[in-house]
């Protein structure tokens, strides 16, 4: 062991490219770690509940405004959506179940699937905006050094999407607040390389969490502009968010057809 | 023979003897026949319109399409490896004419100036020259759709893109995959509206709907069959041959379901599987939610044929009564000359017949070329109409077989008519018709 160590020594004082290359390497395993702290403090290890107000802004419509319910179960990655406004949308709602997300329309009384990229109500906004951050799992960071965003010092990087999985933004570039590791500003790109979402979060919240035995943190603001219809906006306010345990038979069809009854 | 003959002959010369009876009767059985063979026509020529702009723009007589699902949730409209399909194809078929592969999408055109929802046909347009004879290009070149990167639109969508030829325009979707994709695109080509299909459908080349969705070459949307117009009765016989032999072949093959494949999406997406089915459809089941405008026409024509058949019952039934009313002694004179029963029932039944025959062949004549004029007009049609019409344009198709059927019916109808009248006036004793004053 201690030759192996030795040899490695000896390598890189004499190999500046491969001095540079674990240097790199390092820089990597540090935004990994970075992204391991940003869904970190966004994990909650517990049920969530939440009341989501989005206002879609689209070009030649009139502004439109959902309010709805979330609910997530972080254990078996749950995730439930439950619209109570406006009245043309009670009722509707999305169910996670088996990573399959599922649509109900009372109007209709039936289910439908949807794929995991669904535009939520025809927003700009998408299921994974409102679910928990996987970050380090989904993608491979690139540093692009520090920017300053206003008053906030932030590290830039690339988030390129691990080889295997099916993501619905294969490149991201991430901007994360350097002192307190909260997300500042996200972009997203399509595979074409075209510029499709730029994100802000102004404002982020801390709660203390039991199921966690730790705050978790939370964006209480989202703003999001559609890149490639400038026009389009579509912001997400997060109220009244709670830890509490749920219902255990919460998460189902039955529960959610019950709402509209 | 010469029995038949002369019955023909004192008919012919009875209609000429009461020819003001005869001229009325006749114009209003013209007339008739005339109305059934514009409304035949009128049915036959907006099918006509429609199969033949619906088989050119957006579906073969016969398709093979189909699903591919990356997982249960997510299908995308695609046959992979569609050449070894072909083969399948040429061999099951041997009915068909031609066939061209079509991609198939779904995706969000965006301009500078607005967006919509389009369906995106990927088309090689130098495969398909009957492509450029159905539309009407109003502003750039069809041709120019061989270029990359292009797509041709459809006047009314310009409402919403504000878009000129030479523009760009933004396709946004997500590739079979799940993940966001774009794709820059030029306008080469605005084309006239032709009806329903053309509100929603734009057409890039096949390379360029590959490229956004990320489809490997060996890989299309749907296989458009084209067939012979004698076989078009037998479209069904055929696709369900067609189906057995692409199951042979070893392709997982869908359940017939006669809604186009777009109306599929939710009922694939709910079932389990994944990889590749295909989906056999006719053009009748691509277009099954527009092919009830033609079901309500042929019922609408089926219901105006019968009230104007009772219409015209009505009338030589009348008109027979008070022939014979007023024939009656002329009925007495012949039974009593040693014209028997059956000879008075011949005669006026040939009498009728004659009268129905040469006005339903005077109306059909009529009609034929009054729907000839009609078309020559080139009539506009309203912009609701032209919805299901698919043409701009009033045209109607007036079919030898189907003219041939109304002057057939209508013919067989008046002498039918005349029937009861004529067995009364056959049953008369010659005795009493003789003393008849009337």
């Amino acid at each position: 062991m201690h030759r192996l160590i030795g040899i490695a020594a000896l390598a890189a004082i004499a190999a500046p490219g491969a001095s540079t290359a674990a240097r790199a390497a390092t820089g990597k395993q540090e935004l990994v770690d970075i992204l391991k702290v940003v869904d970190e403090r966004q994990r909650n290890s517990g049920d969530w509940r939440s009341v989501a107000y989005i206002e879609q802004k689209e070009r030649d419509k009139v502004d439109v405004v959902y309010e709805a319910l979330i609910f997530r179960r972080a254990q078996d990655q749950k995730f439930m959506m439950l619209f109570s406004k406006p009245k043309a949308s009670q009722g509707q709602g999305y169910l996670r179940l088996d990573k399959n997300l599922w649509f109900y329309d009372p109007g209709v009384g039936k289910w439908e699937r949807r794929t995991e990229r669904e535009r939520i109500g025809g927003t700009n906004s998408r299921r994974s905006d409102f679910d928990e951050s996987r970050l380090a799992e989904e993608y491979d960071p690139e540093a692009n050094g520090e920017e300053k965003l206003g008053a906030y010092t932030a590290l830039a990087m690339t988030l390129k999407g691990k080889a295997g999985l099916d993501l619905a933004f294969p490149v991201i570039k991430l901007w994360v607040d350097k002192d307190t590791r909260n997300v500042l500003k996200r972009q997203e790109f399509a595979l074409s390389g075209r510029l499709l979402r730029t994100a802000y979060y102004p404002k982020w919240k801390q709660q203390f969490s039991e199921s966690k035995k730790a705050d978790v943190w939370f964006p209480q603001e989202i703003r999001f502009f559609d890149e490639v219809e400038k026009a389009n906006s579509t912001l997400i306010l997060l109220k009244s968010v709670d830890f509490k345990p749920l219902e255990a038979n919460l998460f189902t069809k039955a529960w959610l057809e019950s709402k509209s009854r | 023979m010469s029995r038949l003959f002369m019955s023909l002959s004192i008919a012919f010369r009875s209609l000429l003897q009461h020819g003001r009876r005869t001229v009325f009767l006749g114009l209003a059985i013209a007339g008739v026949t005339a109305l059934l063979t514009l409304l035949n026509g009128l049915s036959s020529g907006i099918k006509r319109t429609m199969v033949h702009t619906a088989t050119t723009l957006s579906t073969g007589h016969l398709n093979v399409g189909g699903f591919f699902k990356v997982t249960g949730g997510q299908s995308a409209p695609v046959v992979t490896r569609y050449k070894e399909v072909l083969d399948v194809v040429k061999r099951a078929v041997p009915e068909m004419v031609f066939a061209v592969a079509r991609g198939r999408g779904w995706a969000k055109v965006i301009s500078d100036r607005g967006s919509m929802q389009a369906g995106l046909g990927g088309i090689d347009i130098k495969d398909e020259p009957a492509f450029k004879d159905v539309l009407q290009i109003v502003a750039g070149s069809i041709d120019d759709l061989a270029q990359p990167n292009t797509v041709l639109v459809f006047e009314s969508q310009l409402k919403k893109l504000e878009v000129k030829v030479g523009d760009a325009l933004t396709v946004s979707a997500q590739t079979t995959r799940g993940a966001a994709n774009t794709i820059d695109l030029r306008v080469v080509a605005i084309a006239r509206d032709v009806g329903l299909l053309s509100k929603w459908n734009v057409f890039v080349p096949s390379a360029t709907l590959r490229a956004l969705y990320q489809i490997r070459p060996d890989a299309t949307g749907a296989i458009h069959i084209h067939l012979a117009e004698k076989d078009f009765d037998h479209i069904p016989t055929i696709a369900a041959r067609l189906r057995t032999s692409l199951e042979q072949a070893g392709f997982r093959v869908m359940d017939p379901d006669a809604q186009a494949f777009w109306m599929k999406f939710q009922t694939v997406n709910r079932e389990e599987w994944t990889g590749q089915k295909l989906d056999v459809t006719t053009w009748e089941d691509e277009l099954s939610f527009m092919t009830w405008t033609l079901k309500l026409l042929d019922g609408l024509t089926a219901l105006l044929m019968v009230i104007l058949i009772a219409i015209v019952i009505t009338g030589i039934m009348n008109t027979m009564w008070i022939a014979i009313r007023e024939r009656t002694r002329e009925i007495g004179t012949l039974r009593a000359i040693g014209m028997q029963r059956r000879g008075v029932l011949s005669m006026f039944m040939l009498e009728s017949l004659l009268l129905g025959l040469g006005s339903t062949v005077s109306g059909a004549v009529a009609g034929a070329l009054l729907a000839a004029a009609l078309n020559a007009a080139q009539i506009a049609v309203p912009e609701a109409v032209q919805l299901f019409l698919m043409s701009d344009r009033l045209q109607l198709s007036i079919e030898g077989p189907s003219l041939l059927r109304s002057v057939a019916l209508i013919t067989a109808v008046a002498g039918l008519a005349a029937l009861f009248p004529s067995l009364r006036a056959a049953r008369l004793r010659p005795v009493v018709a003789m003393s008849h004053f009337g």
